[in-house]
């Protein structure tokens, strides 16, 4: 196709917008709607997310190890030992203790352990908590009148070094504690999984819904669009019987069509944008307000991507909707001498 | 008159431009439209079909565009086999005619000169070429002076020439005229024939279908009769 005719056929297509204005206007504000909504589904989504992520951080997994405090202080089942090997002679220290009874001997082992659930997938983060730590946290999280009561805890510390693990996929919480279980040197796993099934809930939750809720208001797009389109071809049916008549590709005759349903869905996505913004604004500004937190998506970091997106479902919506009507009209209304 | 010698200098032949080889065809409706058909159009030809409503000139002109195809037969048009011819194929077909409808099919919100150009934006002519040559077809149909003017401005008969300046804008081999002087008044038919008879002249073959006897035998072209699916005469001397 010549640069002219292109030229020609992008013009046209403008024109279009502006001589079924009123259409356009109808088409526009629905989009317009459709794309504020979409935009919603997907801020809410962000700020959910955002919170799940500062729930997932707080979520964290203790795994105590098997080290001295344990053998010491844990109660084990008869004949249960860090290691069988009974072949070595060892003598018990004076709490009746020996080295043969506990896997984690000293703090490069216990490292060791810890890089050892590094490895293991969807662990995010691993933090090695001595005993000495494990014992100030536990103090620190004990209400007034508790330490007298626990008055023992200054003269000794019964605690076990742990690793302090956080995970990436909070679905796959379960799979995760049993993969660290099986490490020689594990103890005990300390962890919420009731939180952790809750967090995974939520994601999904969100995830289905924002699908079915974006999914439908393309939908809903595709047809304004497509609507529009239908309208403005019913208008200019004299115009494309000459068209055929004095032999316009289906190419010529669609052009037209699919600029218009572009300049709607871009002007419309603009709209939709600036709209959202207000909206936007006007509502973090009441949470902030009202609920005294700073733990909110700032729509100037989404504000590309919710312009890529209503860009992206407006000028879908114009092509996809624009090329269905006119292909369907094309087939159905080829007739130059009865199309009118 | 000189710039209507440079655009339609075609030399006449005797080569056919039309061909109708058995050709019948039968709409879904189960109405038999035509029925083996044989024809030859030579080129630079005019021709008038005439006959009665439902007698078949619609199919027959339906199937020269290309608009229907047929059941049984071959079609050749300007060396186009449309019994075989794929569907994106047909603007290029359509391309070498040039078509004059019986209601003008005028854009009311365009102007003439617009109207005239449309035909040539759609075959993908450059601004400069449209200028020059709608600027030419307007003066060979004597609406020069009327470029500006809208459709409603203009009477029924100067709506039609405007028609006829758009269907030879692209100087195309074949004009196909549907009634062109049923909407116009008895003085303006014969001027608007007179003018396809001159377009002829010049080489470019017309086919026109008609009702009006007194044009028919006026103008003392060939004549296709048509009647019930069937070529029921084809003179070469107007008499029908």
């Amino acid at each position: 196709m010549k640069l002219s005719s292109v030229r020609y056929l992008t013009k046209e297509g403008v024109k279009n917008v502006w001589v079924n204005r009123l259409m356009s206007l109808a088409s526009i504000g629905v989009l317009v709607a459709c794309m504020v909504i979409i935009g919603l589904a997907v801020l809410i989504s962000e700020n959910v997310n955002l919170a799940v992520g500062n729930l997932e951080k707080q979520n964290v997994v203790m795994a105590y190890m098997k080290d001295y405090n344990w053998a010491l202080y844990s109660e084990k089942e008869t004949g249960e030992t860090a290691s069988q090997d009974t072949e070595q002679a060892e003598q018990p220290d004076q709490n009746g203790i020996k080295q043969s009874d506990y896997v984690i001997h000293n703090e490069q082992e216990a490292m060791a352990l810890c890089e050892e659930i590094e490895k293991i997938p969807n662990v995010a983060s691993v933090t090695f908590v001595s005993s000495e730590e494990g014992l100030e946290t536990v103090k620190g999280s004990m209400l007034e009148g508790q330490e007298e009561y626990f008055s023992f805890l200054n003269e000794e510390n019964p605690m076990s070094c742990a690793a302090k693990i956080t995970m990436t996929d909070m679905s796959l919480f379960d799979q995760t504690v049993n993969k660290i279980k099986e490490l020689e040197g594990i103890d005990a796993i300390q962890s919420q999984s009731d939180l952790a099934e809750t967090i995974a809930a939520i994601k999904n939750g969100i995830g289905v819904a924002g699908f079915w809720i974006i999914g439908i208001l393309m939908l809903i797009s595709l047809v304004i669009v497509s609507n529009t389109i239908r309208v403005t071809m019913y208008n200019r049916k004299l115009e494309i019987s000459i068209m055929k008549a004095v032999g316009a590709t289906d190419a010529f005759v669609r052009i037209p069509f699919v600029v218009e349903g572009m300049l709607i869905g871009v002007i419309s996505a603009l709209i939709a944008e600036g709209l959202l913004y207000f909206c936007y604004r006007v509502a973090t500004e009441t949470i902030v307000s009202t609920l005294r937190t700073e733990d909110i998506v700032k729509f100037g970091d989404m504000a590309w991507i919710l312009l890529g997106i209503f860009v992206g479902i407006g000028i879908l919506a114009g092509i996809i909707g624009s090329l269905f009507m006119i292909s369907k009209y094309l087939r159905r209304e080829g007739s130059e001498f009865a199309a009118i | 008159m000189e710039q209507f010698e440079q655009v339609f200098n075609t030399p006449q032949s005797e080569q056919p431009i039309i061909e109708f080889r058995g050709v019948s065809k039968t709409y879904q409706t189960g109405t038999h439209a035509l029925e083996d058909v044989n024809i030859k159009i030579n080129n630079g030809e005019f021709v008038f079909v005439v006959g009665s409503s439902g007698a078949g000139k619609s199919t027959f002109m339906k199937l020269i565009m290309r608009e229907e195809k047929a059941n049984t037969g071959k079609i050749i048009v300007n060396g186009f086999d449309l019994t075989s011819m794929k569907r994106k194929n047909v603007p290029m077909l359509r391309r070498t005619m040039g078509i004059v409808f019986q209601d003008f099919r005028l854009i009311p919100n365009m102007n003439v000169f617009e109207n005239v150009a449309f035909a040539m934006h759609v075959v993908g002519a450059g601004s400069k070429e449209i200028r020059k040559e709608v600027s030419k077809a307007l003066s060979k149909v004597g609406l020069g002076h009327k470029a500006r003017s809208m459709p409603s401005q203009l009477s029924g008969g100067e709506q039609q020439r405007v028609g006829l300046a758009r269907a030879l804008v692209n100087s195309p081999d074949l004009i196909i005229a549907d009634e062109p002087t049923g909407n116009v008044d008895p003085n303006m038919s014969y001027e608007i024939v007179s003018l396809l008879t001159e377009i002829n002249k010049r080489g470019t073959t017309v086919l026109m279908v008609t009702h009006d006897h007194n044009l028919v035998r006026d103008f003392n072209h060939r004549v296709i009769m048509l009647d019930g699916g069937k070529i029921v005469a084809d003179n070469a001397g107007g008499e029908f």
